[in-house]
């Protein structure tokens, strides 16, 4: 009852810490308020009207919603990637971030699934999909296992995050007997929810370009280039807006980190092109339609090109200690990198799979401007969640928001 | 989480590690086994549907052939008269037959036809045909298709799959004088993805 | 009293606002949440129609009996409202001892497209944004040298006859796969096989998340992108539960061999259609019937075999000919 009382006071003190700050922290949740107004209002815009105010059509069923999706749950596994060095290696100056990472990985699931309950044509009947109530297609359907893992990983971090900062509030220190086990679980997990979400496009055997073993590991390499380098670029924005402590150390680990990672990636990507090109076959269509266009389109090309132009220029930036060893080339290198992933793995993913479609028609999908603002809400959506809850976080780590025994 | 301490020592205290791995284990394993509480619901299973024995099958019927135009029949008024030469060979029709298209391969009039029982279609052994059975004589050279058109391979059985159902003679479908079936206008092409979008009046249903 | 405090060097903020303000920010900051969800709530409600008893309603292999007739009456009560017509909704079951097959002569087909106009009508399929189950392509003949292949397929020809000068045609609709990969990734388990082989899906249950129709190798899905228009006119009042009911807005639907009427021993529209007799049908069971006839004496094959869907539906060649 008494630990209740003290959760009632924590849940006050933190709505507190959200709803005071500077001018500029005003500014940015306006900003992130108009955004997330547009996306309301282009949702509803769907809602009235369907689907059909999107571009996706029955040639290209899944695109920029769907996107969005997979490059986010590589984000949110990729969140915990730090974990292992500053639990399992012990390593001190990134333990005293790790938590920033949680806290991504769970604005970064539930962006995901707002990403797929806007990509629902009937998002009220989502409980057909539930156990005891619903009906869900388990063990066959990959989307029940995503949803299964998904859900997991994020009460997980969920968890942790709550249970740690709470501790932290009552000016107590966590229990490593209960944190450790599940953060060492959360590793496993992490690659899990990816290699599910990997999964779900490569068990489908029409889609040529998806039906590869390797689709999973270019995820995993994928999510490891752009996860880190958003906590990166985080970092850097809570360093001067946070007034968050980060030793250069740290940050400069996550460089060494992602040089590793994008080599990985851009070793697979030369894997799939020498498959695709030096032996082509007929599935080699999508492929040829993600970097050279079809049908006198290019548009998609455009965007292949430049994101491996972003990934070769933030690689050079990585590996190069000139480079990775200076903070503001740094940061570009990981704009350059995250950039890169987010054209890959989202468009760049989807629209292969499907142009040309299962009878070989040729139909380019950008997506409207109504899916682009409902997408651009749900991200600020998720920005306004991830900001609170690092305010809270830093307010309960620096001292600031305490339980007082008067 | 700022005293930067710790490694793992669970040593010191297995039996709380080991326990909060153990419900971990099984809260994992008790949820996914929520899912699979509907495990009957996979793509085999269907609706518990009583038996339902097949319904009785019908009659096969030939449906009669379409009638040949009034003002030719029947052939032997004007083909009797002795002075209408029926000249054996192949030559420009003029008068009653000139509208009728002659494309049947290298045939001829009477290659079909009987000048000596203009009322009858001649098969090859000489013997008479009426038109109603004139698919005897099609099959003749097309022989084929008889048995694809009797299991409605060829040409189109209509009616039920299960019950009464009919077939047509040959000239139903193909004129005997021009056989190659008549190219048709095709319907409308279907909206290509780009063309369907939201109607300009913005309304729901029907 | 405090319960909540900050450190010394907190309270000096660059705004210095006080403690008496906290109190009022709380109350904004909840006022302002509040009245978000008040304005959210009925306009999110208001753009989808709510009807209780359909939101309700179980997957359709999970209805008793008794629930399955309510299910009929309501649908039959609102579709005879709606469209003005006697509605008769049928749930009748599949025929022991029937496997349904389909065979098309594509060296008869013209594309006259005749069968997909057909199904439109007899399916009661969305007129704007336009539905249509069954997919023409047009293919050129002899590609000197170079193998045919779906990519060189044309379903938008516009010619004044067909068939047009040197091309044939294949018709394609869903092949009702006897190894179907949309029934395999439905999350929701609201398409199936039914025992007669059809494959199925519950309209009803349908979430839309189109991940059947990604599935498909043979573009056989179709969605329900916008608010489906069906003329009361042009309405079949014959319809079945998992057939042809009207569809609604989000949800995925397809050919269903005309469950509709193969199940009371009829042919199917796009059978009936045809007027060059290229369609065939019948139960795969039935050494007798006309399918298997074509399937012992024609040399038939499938769409994209190598994927082992194995599909229902069988392409010969009925005739050398002018084809």
């Amino acid at each position: 009852m008494h630990n209740l009382r003290v959760f009632a006071h924590f849940i006050r003190g933190s709505f507190l810490a959200v709803a005071r700050g500077s001018n500029g922290y005003y500014i940015w949740l306006l900003a992130l308020g108009i955004l997330i107004a547009f996306g309301a209002s282009a949702y509803h815009n769907q809602l009235t009207h369907g689907l059909i105010t999107s571009h996706m059509r029955d040639q290209v069923s899944w695109g920029f919603y769907i996107g969005n999706f997979a490059f986010l749950v590589g984000v949110a596994a990729a969140a915990v990637v730090l974990v292992v060095p500053a639990y399992v290696y012990n390593w001190g100056p990134i333990r005293d971030v790790v938590l920033i990472g949680e806290l991504l990985s769970v604005a970064a699931i539930i962006m995901c699934m707002l990403f797929v309950t806007v990509d629902l044509g009937r998002p009220e009947f989502v409980w057909h999909l539930m156990p005891i109530v619903g009906t869900p297609n388990f063990p066959h359907s990959l989307l029940t296992w995503d949803i299964l893992v998904l859900n997991l990983y994020f009460l997980l971090n969920w968890f942790v995050v709550t249970y740690i900062l709470f501790t932290a509030f009552k000016g107590h220190k966590y229990n490593p007997r209960i944190v450790l086990p599940i953060i060492f679980l959360s590793i496993p997990f992490a690659i899990g929810i990816h290699t599910v979400t990997a999964f779900l496009f490569m068990g489908l055997k029409t889609r040529a370009f998806w039906h590869t073993a390797l689709l999973a590991p270019r995820f995993i390499a994928g999510a490891f280039c752009s996860g880190p380098a958003l906590i990166f670029l985080i970092f850097r924005v809570l360093q001067k807006f946070g007034r968050m402590q980060i030793s250069e150390a740290a940050l400069f680990k996550i460089g060494e980190l992602l040089a590793y990672a994008m080599a990985l990636n851009l070793f697979f990507v030369a894997t799939e092109v020498f498959t695709e090109f030096y032996a082509p076959t007929s599935h080699t269509i999508h492929a040829y339609f993600q970097w050279f266009g079809l049908h006198g389109d290019a548009s998609i090309a455009v965007y292949t090109w430049a994101a491996l132009g972003c990934n070769v220029l933030a690689l050079i930036i990585f590996m190069v200690p000139k480079f990775r060893l200076n903070l503001l080339v740094l940061t570009a290198g990981c704009v350059l990198s995250f950039s890169g992933i987010y054209i890959e793995k989202g468009m760049g993913l989807l629209l292969p799979g499907f142009t040309p479609d299962s009878l070989g028609e040729v139909y380019v999908y950008t997506p409207s401007l109504n899916e682009v603002l409902v997408g651009i809400g749900i991200w600020a959506i998720g920005a306004l969640l991830f900001t609170w809850m690092a305010r809270v976080a830093i307010a309960i780590t620096k001292g600031e928001l305490r339980l007082q025994r008067s | 989480m700022a005293n930067g301490d710790h490694e793992p020592d669970g040593d010191r205290h297995p039996p709380i590690q080991l326990t909060i791995w153990a419900v971990i284990a099984l809260a994992v394993v008790a949820i996914a086994g929520l899912f699979t509480v509907r495990l009957e619901h996979h793509p085999e299973s269907t609706r518990d549907y009583p038996p339902r024995p097949l319904i009785a099958d019908g009659e096969v019927t030939l449906l009669p052939a379409p009638e040949v135009p009034d003002d030719y029949l029947p052939c032997g008024d004007c083909h009797d008269d002795v002075e209408r030469e029926t000249g054996p060979t192949p030559r420009e029709l003029e008068f009653e037959h000139e509208d009728t298209k002659l494309a049947h391969g290298n045939l001829w009039c009477l290659h079909c036809h009987d000048s000596a029982n203009p009322n009858n279609l001649r098969l090859a052994d000489a013997s008479l045909v009426s038109f109603e059975d004139s698919w005897k004589l099609c099959t003749q050279c097309h022989g084929r298709k008889l048995p694809e058109w009797r299991a409605g391979v060829h040409g189109k059985v209509t009616g039920n799959w299960r019950g009464d159902r009919e077939y047509v003679t040959c000239v139903f479908c193909h004129d005997p004088h021009s056989p190659p079936t008549k190219p048709l206008e095709p319907k409308p092409r279907p909206r290509r993805p780009e063309e369907i979008v939201l109607r300009a009046d913005r309304s729901g249903g029907a | 009293m405090g319960i909540f405090s900050r450190s010394k060097q907190a309270q000096e903020q660059p705004n210095g606002a006080s403690k008496g303000s906290s109190r009022r920010e709380f109350l904004k900051t909840a006022a302002t949440v509040g009245a978000g969800a008040a304005v959210g709530a009925p306009a999110v409600a208001s753009a989808m129609d709510f009807d209780f008893e359909s939101f309700m309603q179980k997957n359709f292999r999970e209805l008793s009996d008794q629930e399955l007739q309510a299910v009929i009456e309501r649908l039959e009560r609102k579709y005879s409202k709606q469209y003005d017509k006697q509605v008769d909704v049928s749930a009748i079951g599949p025929m022991d001892g029937v496997l349904y097959g389909y065979g098309l002569d594509i060296s008869r087909c013209i594309g006259c497209r005749r069968c997909v106009y057909a199904c439109v009508e007899e399916n009661n399929l969305s007129r704007d944004p336009e539905i249509q189950w069954i997919r023409v392509l047009e293919f050129e003949r002899s590609a000197a040298l170079r193998e045919i292949k779906l990519e060189d397929g044309n379903p938008y020809y516009d010619h004044e006859q067909v068939p047009a000068e040197g091309k044939f045609y294949i018709p394609i609709a869903c092949q009702h796969c006897e190894d179907s990969p949309c029934s395999t990734v439905c999350p929701t388990g609201a398409t199936w096989q039914e025992p007669d082989g059809i494959v199925v899906i519950d309209y009803n249950w349908c979430i839309g998340c189109r991940y059947c129709m990604a599935s498909c190798p043979y573009g056989a899905r179709h969605f329900n992108w916008g608010e489906p228009n069906l003329p009361a006119e042009d309405v079949n009042p014959d319809m079945h539960i998992i057939g042809n009911v009207p569809r609604s807005r989000g949800v995925v639907e397809k050919c269903t061999f005309c469950i509709q009427r193969v199940r009371k021993g009829r042919m199917p529209a796009c059978h009936e259609a045809c007027p060059v007799g290229a369609r065939k049908f019948g139960n795969l069971l039935d050494p007798n019937s006309e399918i298997r006839y074509l399937l012992d004496h024609k040399r038939t094959f499938v769409l994209k075999a190598e994927l082992e869907t194995h599909p229902k539906f069988f392409y010969f060649w009925g005739t050398e000919g002018r084809s």
